[in-house]
């Protein structure tokens, strides 16, 4: 099925209010739905026979700090019985202040397992809490590891137990910046 | 008195013979039988994502290689042909028929340390000694192509770094004549063995539900049964005009997504690698290997998501750019990932000599898992 069609079927579920669909943009086409839709158009992608979404093959988290400090979480569909992908998106903003309390969204790790082990990913890497998780902790780096390294303001802590995470300077030899 | 049993928490890795790089397990154990299964991953986790957002598009080609070290030119690949999506760079079609040719030679030798290093963890070592001996006619193979052994940085954006050199095509095909009865003399050897057939049919079976629903790729996926290959159900590069059977897990050998299946896969899979440079070697054209451009490269803004089918399966490239000269985000999706994280469901009930199997027949290479 064209992703314009699968858009059609998803209006009929969840509504068109709030849906913004970007095609315009090289590269996929996506939709991003509000995150309070996630659960219940999730269920709905993977249970309908005709568009029967039976892997997640991706999820991705991106951080955005342009005009607007925000997050996204990027859900890359695959139905391996039709042959068919959709990518879904959503937007979360990032206040300067509690940021940790906006930066929820829905777990879907019951629907689709493999998101188990990509959220905590995502948390790890950018902060993202994914609510109804069975099991939420960090995945790759160390439980008393401060900071979520992939966000674009992230600055590294000077040492991590006592070992430095820095080089040390090395007289006579110049590390030039790439440009 | 009745004799009662209690668990015990065992710790298995990171450094571990079986493990295939640093990977650490918790188990619980009864005696030899394991209630619950934890990997913990991360030891090799390099950063690779956000090295990708501080450099340049093609100065994080080499980066790629250390992404999967078994089969560098098949992330190099799939890392080149996401660049030249997104910012429509044109590729000669000599340079093509170069990257199928050394992506399939490639899966050959990733598969061969796969099949040789599960036949050592199983406890015969001599099968290991002579893939070694095979891969090593590759790698001087590809010596001579680009001067690396393993981290070959060959492919570019728009082609290949360096031409074929004169007679190399000769030389492959001497490989490839002596490389197809080796695969007979591993049926006999190993595949056929009885030992080995009994140790691994029926043990660590992962369902055709299973698969999808923890997005098993590659080999693993289609070992439960499931038909699907994205170098013949999507082609790129020039897969389309190629030939090739893929090879499906049946209950012909042992149990539908056994060990043994994923093993027996790997090795039909690499006749058809065989196949498809055979075809490659007739078809090569003439002409320029390398469509290259003088200009700094600069992606216009978009997001696209490129997969490819590395010999651990999928591996996906998700890019957004912002039409700068480095990527905003660079997610990368690996097959190893996903291998690992069906461990904790198939590998709780098991023994723990199985779950050696297991994580041996999925093929995990751990930085390919931590990135």
């Amino acid at each position: 099925m064209e992703a314009r069609d699968i858009l059609e079927r998803i209006k009929r579920i969840i509504g068109e209010t709030d849906l913004v669909w970007i095609e315009d943009l090289p590269g996929d086409p996506h939709l991003i739905i509000p995150k309070e839709k996630l659960r219940r158009l999730a269920i709905y992608l993977k249970g309908d026979q005709h568009l029967a979404f039976d892997t997640l093959m991706c999820l991705s988290g991106v951080h955005n700090m342009g005009e607007q400090d925000e997050m996204e979480v990027v859900y890359h569909l695959y139905s391996v019985r039709h042959q068919h992908q959709f990518v879904l998106k959503i937007k979360l903003d990032r206040p300067a202040f509690f940021p940790h309390f906006f930066l929820r969204v829905d777990s879907i790790s019951e629907i689709w397992p493999a998101a188990a082990w990509m959220e905590r990913e995502a948390y790890d890497m950018f902060g993202i809490h994914f609510v109804g998780h069975s099991d939420f902790r960090r995945l790759l780096l160390p439980t008393d590891w401060e900071g979520h390294p992939l966000q674009k303001d992230y600055q590294e802590a000077g040492a991590y137990r006592g070992v430095s995470t820095t080089r040390e300077e090395i007289e006579g030899i110049v590390v030039e910046g790439i440009t | 008195m009745p004799l009662t049993t209690e668990t015990m928490i065992l710790n298995m890795g990171p450094h571990h013979p079986s493990t295939h790089g640093v990977l650490r397990f918790i188990l619980r154990t009864d005696g030899e039988v394991i209630h619950m299964c934890r990997p913990d991953i991360g030891y090799l986790h390099r950063g690779l994502e956000k090295i990708a957002e501080q450099v340049p598009y093609a100065h994080f080609m080499p980066y790629t290689d250390r992404l999967d070290y078994l089969a560098a030119m098949n992330c190099n690949l799939g890392y080149a042909i996401t660049v030249e999506r997104a910012a429509d760079i044109e590729v000669p079609l000599r340079a093509e028929y170069i990257r199928v040719l050394v992506a399939e030679l490639n899966r050959i030798i990733s598969h061969l340390i796969s099949v040789g290093t599960f036949a050592m963890d199983m406890g015969a070592v001599t099968p290991f000694t002579h893939t070694l001996r095979e891969r090593e006619w590759v790698n001087d193979l590809f010596e001579e192509l680009c001067g690396s052994r393993l981290t070959y940085n060959y492919i570019r954006f728009g082609g290949v770094a360096f031409d074929l050199p004169d007679g190399f095509l000769d030389r492959l095909s001497r490989f490839l004549d002596y490389f197809e009865p080796r695969l007979k003399q591993y049926n006999r050897f190993i595949s056929k063995n009885k030992i080995f057939k009994e140790r691994l049919i029926g043990v660590a079976v992962i369902s055709t539900q299973q698969a999808l629903d923890y997005a098993l790729v590659g080999p693993n996926l289609r070992a439960s049964g499931i038909d699907w290959d994205l170098r013949r159900d999507e082609p790129y590069s020039v897969y389309g005009e190629m030939e090739f059977d893929v090879p499906v897990g049946g209950s012909e050998f042992g149990e539908l997504g056994d060990c043994y299946t994923r093993y027996w896969v790997r090795i039909l899979e690499m006749e058809q690698s065989v196949r498809i440079i055979r075809q490659c070697i007739a078809k090569m054209p003439e002409g320029s290997y390398w469509n290259r451009s003088k200009k700094k490269l600069k992606v216009p803004a978009g997001e696209i998501y490129v997969r490819t089918e590395a010999p651990r399966g999928e591996l996906g490239f998700f890019l957004v750019s912002q039409g700068g000269l480095r990527p905003h985000r660079l997610r990368i999706r690996t097959g190893s990932f996903s291998a690992m994280s069906i461990v904790e469901e198939v590998g709780s009930g098991l023994m723990v000599a199985d779950l050696v199997a297991l994580i041996a027949s999925l093929d995990v290479v751990a930085p390919e898992v931590d990135r």
